[in-house]
């Protein structure tokens, strides 16, 4: 086939329904360019300060890791995955202790994958042994420290890695964008799709300080796509297809909206790297949005 | 069967001997065979013969039994003010049954012994503050804990921690490449939004030596980051030792005072070798009991004191802030009602109530500081210090504990809880977990980096 | 009987006090260890007085420290009895004149409508200590006969002083158990629980040093520990 981007993927799972949609594309992906799947669990909290106790992710009971639990747990994760895990596959399981980000950024630091593959919230976050609202969620810390892609399958909708055909990227027009992009036209090449670059204009007041004018407005969609011309039409055009626009709203909204239109398979886009402004990081920024939100998988770039 | 496999006298001194022992999956086997181990009187009374000396003599001796010690102690209240629960009681039944018997005492009673020295006493120390005879019931249940272990009656989690000190020189299995490794990898993560982050490894003469908490390294790396992140942006000269960074003693809490004496001793000479002109240690209680006010005691310094000046964290921060090292930017301070746990081991035990202070002062808009009653010096243990967090046997016991600090924080009406301490930081998520009364809580590097000013040549390229 | 009581006796009980407090007192503090005990004594003579002498000073003043101000009814008790235990012996007018007569020194005199009241006081709140060692669950754990043993040998000299004072039955009779027993008392101090009447000196003193010098004194607290 020829694409050997993804020769290492590194997915991170909790073995249960909230990855089984992540599953699906991990499993889809890893069989359909021959790569190395390693399935990766975090068997849970560290709890007791130093103790060898931890509140597993499953049953949220405090359970004693040692070797057999450990074994237990693996033999348990085949199970989970049996119809996946044929002979075609290379795969490894690996189970951890700890927070799950720093874990998985641990393991990504030791493996060095081609790509991460998460699943999705868990849902309420309270309800999960994980709850250290202060700590931030898995999904933003991994995809702001990762080095290499994230690939965020949240919803069922999303959960589909087929004949990949269109694929949207989303750009701020900063460095990592630009580390994005590059990416993007890669996969693009590689797999033969079309390549929508977009640009969302924020133009909520809470962004721009003052409600714009239509004018106004206008403008600065005109200024953005002859940026997004003078940055990336010249690669752009080493493509079969490709397109340029910009749009107007909130951001991720304006983002999902657009993917939608296009039939995309795939969203790129850069994590913004820069603080969020508000104190309360849970709202996130536009990728957490986006990822929320999206009808296709979104992978994170991040360096 | 006078030696266990997994119980006996000995002290664990191989990583052999330490995966042997947690391979009993939570000290099923170590804790059946502590029914059978025996005693060794002669020892037991030789060594207190040679160390039980006129100050806890004198204790055990004057105590009047007159109870005023009782109201002080929160495991007594929060038990039903179970008479068995009177600090005064619980020595006498135990350390001063062993010296009035000689040291002949038998396997039942070292077993109920265990238990009362872990279980129902923290070693917080509030009790001695309470006494008119100035009688420290903490300090004995040290003393008894270190009777205890030279016996074998110890909880495994703290056999096993003990043990990880004398192999690794950490509470935990974690190695010198794996802390500078780790230090390197979040400085790493962070110097894009940090530029110029660096962690300077062994370099002589700085102005502070950086130590931590090996859970640190273990399972919450961020917080080296942080410190990393809060030294750069105040301009200190600082460093991390390649060896000798472990400051906390799980020894000190298992009563292994050789143990104690050889941890303390790594980081002593990481000051002799480096040089620094302070050490600063992490946001950890027990660390700073075990490095800086017990362990020149145990490394046999006459004077009482490390070799370079030792400071809690909380003390660099507040001179930082005080001075305008760092800067809070006022309109991010906390604006919510927030409260603050005083770790018995150096505001109690080192009179550091001060600082904190300053520090809240700093970092939360005036009115939203809510102390807990009582606090300072007199604050109640989190319910589960001295190892008692630890401590899977007696995790029942830790969860009553907890009660006095749930109603404490309840009492506040705050919902946010600043806890420098990693003892009771995990006290307070665990009070949590169990009780669910819907509170946070964090340390202070976090909150005050999302607060900090950061001067113009900090900051990151747009 | 009364000859043999006020005199070679006398000098037996105090000479057994004096020399016991003492020798007991040097060897307190010939154990201390700053090794064993964990406290740089010497390192810092100027910080360890201070927090001695604080330590000391607050608890002898009734309400001085939070944990007198945190328990009213022992405090009240606690006071009441000891202030009347230390004053009548060496102040009560009758004991003055045989203390100048003995020894040749003689403190000030109370006077004796105080000095009754401070004894009925003394009295009084005895029975109010056994009464709680009696009552309170907390305190009654820890009760044993010898604690009943050392109130009674510390209050039978008031009580019998009292019975002499007021002439109930044979005065010279109870004059001679009053005198017994308060040499009996002496005696008993240097080898009982009451080695506390000088112990307490020395035992606050080191928990003051410990704190003045090691757990918070050098770092400014001012507690009183």
């Amino acid at each position: 086939m020829g694409f050997d981007m993804f020769k290492k993927i590194l997915f991170a799972t909790s073995a249960t329904a909230a990855s089984d949609h992540a599953a699906r594309v991990a499993f889809n992906i890893a069989k359909s360019y021959q790569s190395n799947l390693n399935i990766f669990h975090v068997m849970g909290v560290p709890t007791r300060g130093y103790s060898q106790v931890v509140v597993d992710v499953k049953t949220k009971e405090e359970v004693s890791v040692d070797e057999d639990y450990i074994a237990w747990v693996t033999e348990e994760i085949k199970t989970y995955y049996e119809k996946y895990l044929d002979e075609s596959l290379k795969y490894s399981i690996d189970v951890a202790v700890g927070l799950p980000a720093r874990e998985i950024l641990r393991q990504a630091k030791t493996m060095k994958p081609d790509l991460i593959l998460l699943g999705g919230t868990t849902g309420d976050e309270d309800e999960t042994v994980y709850k250290k609202s202060l700590a931030g969620s898995t999904l933003q810390k991994v995809a702001k420290a990762a080095n290499c892609p994230v690939l965020v399958v949240n919803r069922p909708a999303a959960s589909f890695w087929g004949g990949l055909s269109n694929i949207v990227f989303g750009t701020d027009f900063s460095k990592t964008s630009d580390k994005a992009f590059d990416f993007a036209i890669k996969v693009a090449k590689a797999l033969d799709c079309e390549l929508s670059v977009f640009h969302a204009l924020d133009i909520t007041p809470l962004h721009t300080g003052k409600m714009l004018s239509q004018d106004e407005i206008e403008q600065q969609i005109r200024e953005s796509l002859r940026k997004i011309r003078a940055r990336y039409e010249s690669r752009l055009k080493e493509l079969k297809g490709y397109s340029m626009d910009v749009w107007e709203g909130i951001p991720f909204i304006e983002i999902v909206k657009y993917a939608r239109d296009k039939h995309a398979d795939l969203l790129i886009m850069a994590h913004h790297s820069r603080k969020v402004p508000s104190g309360d990081i849970r709202l996130g920024g536009n990728v957490e949005q986006v990822i929320v939100r999206a009808g296709c998988p979104v992978i994170s770039i991040n360096k | 069967m006078p030696e266990g496999k997994f119980c006996n006298k000995k002290p664990i001194d191989t990583a052999e001997g330490i995966n042997e022992l947690l391979s009993d999956t939570s000290g099923n086997n170590y804790y059946k065979e502590m029914e059978k181990l025996e005693i060794d009187s002669d020892l037991l009374w030789k060594t207190i013969q040679n160390t039980c000396k006129s100050r806890i003599r004198t204790w055990l001796e004057i105590c009047a039994h007159c109870g005023m010690c009782a109201e002080s102690c929160f495991l007594y209240q929060v038990n039903g003010r179970d008479p068995k629960q009177v600090p005064a009681y619980k020595i006498q039944s135990t350390l001063g049954e062993i010296i009035r018997k000689k040291g002949k005492v038998d396997n039942k009673f070292m077993r109920d012994t265990m238990e009362v020295a872990w279980a129902k006493c923290t070693c917080c120390n509030r009790c001695g503050t309470y006494c008119p005879h100035g009688i420290d019931t903490g300090i004995m249940f040290g003393y008894l804990r270190g009777l205890l272990y030279q016996q074998g009656f110890v909880p495994w989690e703290l056999k096993i921690g003990a043990g990880m000190h004398r192999v690794y020189r950490a509470q935990m299995d974690v190695t010198d490449e794996d802390f500078v490794d780790t230090f390197e990898w979040m400085v790493e993560e962070y110097e894009d939004d940090y530029p110029g982050l660096t962690v300077p490894v062994d370099v002589e003469g700085a102005d502070i030596m950086y130590t931590v908490n090996a859970r640190e390294v273990k399972h919450y790396p961020e917080d080296l980051a942080e410190a990393a992140i809060l030294f750069h942006i105040a301009g200190e000269n600082w460093t991390v030792p390649s060896k000798g960074w472990e400051q906390t003693s799980l020894a000190m809490f298992a009563g292994d005072w050789a143990a104690c004496k050889m941890q303390v001793e790594t980081v002593y000479e990481a000051m002799e070798r480096l040089k620094p002109v302070r050490m600063v240690g992490t946001e950890c209680g027990h660390a700073h009991r075990a490095t800086v006010i017990e362990g020149p005691y145990w490394a046999g310094r006459k004077n009482g004191q490390p070799p370079a000046e030792s400071i809690h964290y909380v003390e660099w921060l507040a001179e930082a802030l005080n001075t305008g090292k760092l800067k809070i930017d006022p309109h991010k301070r906390i604006k919510e009602p927030v409260t603050l746990q005083d770790s018995c081991n150096y505001i109690r035990n080192h009179g550091l109530k001060k600082a904190t202070r300053d520090i809240m002062k700093h970092i939360v808009e005036p009115g939203y500081f809510i102390e807990m009653s009582p606090n300072k010096e007199h604050n109640y243990c989190c319910g589960g210090g001295g190892g008692f967090n630890g401590i899977g046997l007696f995790r029942k016991q830790r969860n009553i504990a907890l009660i006095t600090k749930r109603d404490q924080i309840l009492a506040t009406g705050a919902k946010l809880v600043l806890a420098p301490c990693h003892n009771c930081w995990d006290a307070i998520r665990d009070l949590e977990e169990e009780y669910e009364i819907g509170i946070r809580w964090s340390f202070l590097k976090p909150i005050v980096i999302k607060m900090l000013e950061i001067p113009e040549h900090l900051q990151p390229e747009e | 009987m009364h000859d043999l009581l006020t005199g070679l006796f006398f000098w037996i009980a105090l000479g057994v006090c004096l020399i016991g407090m003492i020798v007991r007192f040097i060897m307190y503090f010939k154990g201390l260890s700053w090794r064993l005990d964990r406290v740089a004594y010497t390192s810092y003579p100027a910080a360890g007085f201070k927090g001695a002498v604080r330590s000391i000073y607050k608890w002898l003043i009734p309400f001085g420290t939070y944990g007198w101000r945190t328990q009213p009814f022992i405090t009240v008790a606690f006071f009441g009895f000891h202030i009347g235990a230390v004053m009548i012996p060496l102040f009560l007018l009758g004991h003055s004149l045989f203390l100048k007569e003995k020894l040749g020194i003689s403190f000030f005199t109370l006077n004796a409508t105080f000095a009754d009241i401070l004894t009925w006081t003394v009295v009084v709140s005895a029975f109010f200590l056994v009464l709680r060692r009696m009552v309170l669950p907390e305190v009654r754990i820890m009760t044993t006969l010898y604690d009943y043993f050392i109130l009674l040998i510390s209050i039978a000299p008031f009580i019998t002083g009292l019975l002499a004072r007021y002439q109930v039955g044979d005065y010279s009779f109870w004059l001679n158990m009053h005198i017994f027993c308060g040499e009996l008392l002496l005696i008993a101090i240097p080898f009982t629980k009451l080695s506390h009447v000088f112990l307490f000196f020395a035992s606050r003193a080191q928990l003051g040093m410990d704190f003045g010098i090691k757990r918070g004194g050098m770092k400014g607290t001012k507690m009183a520990w």
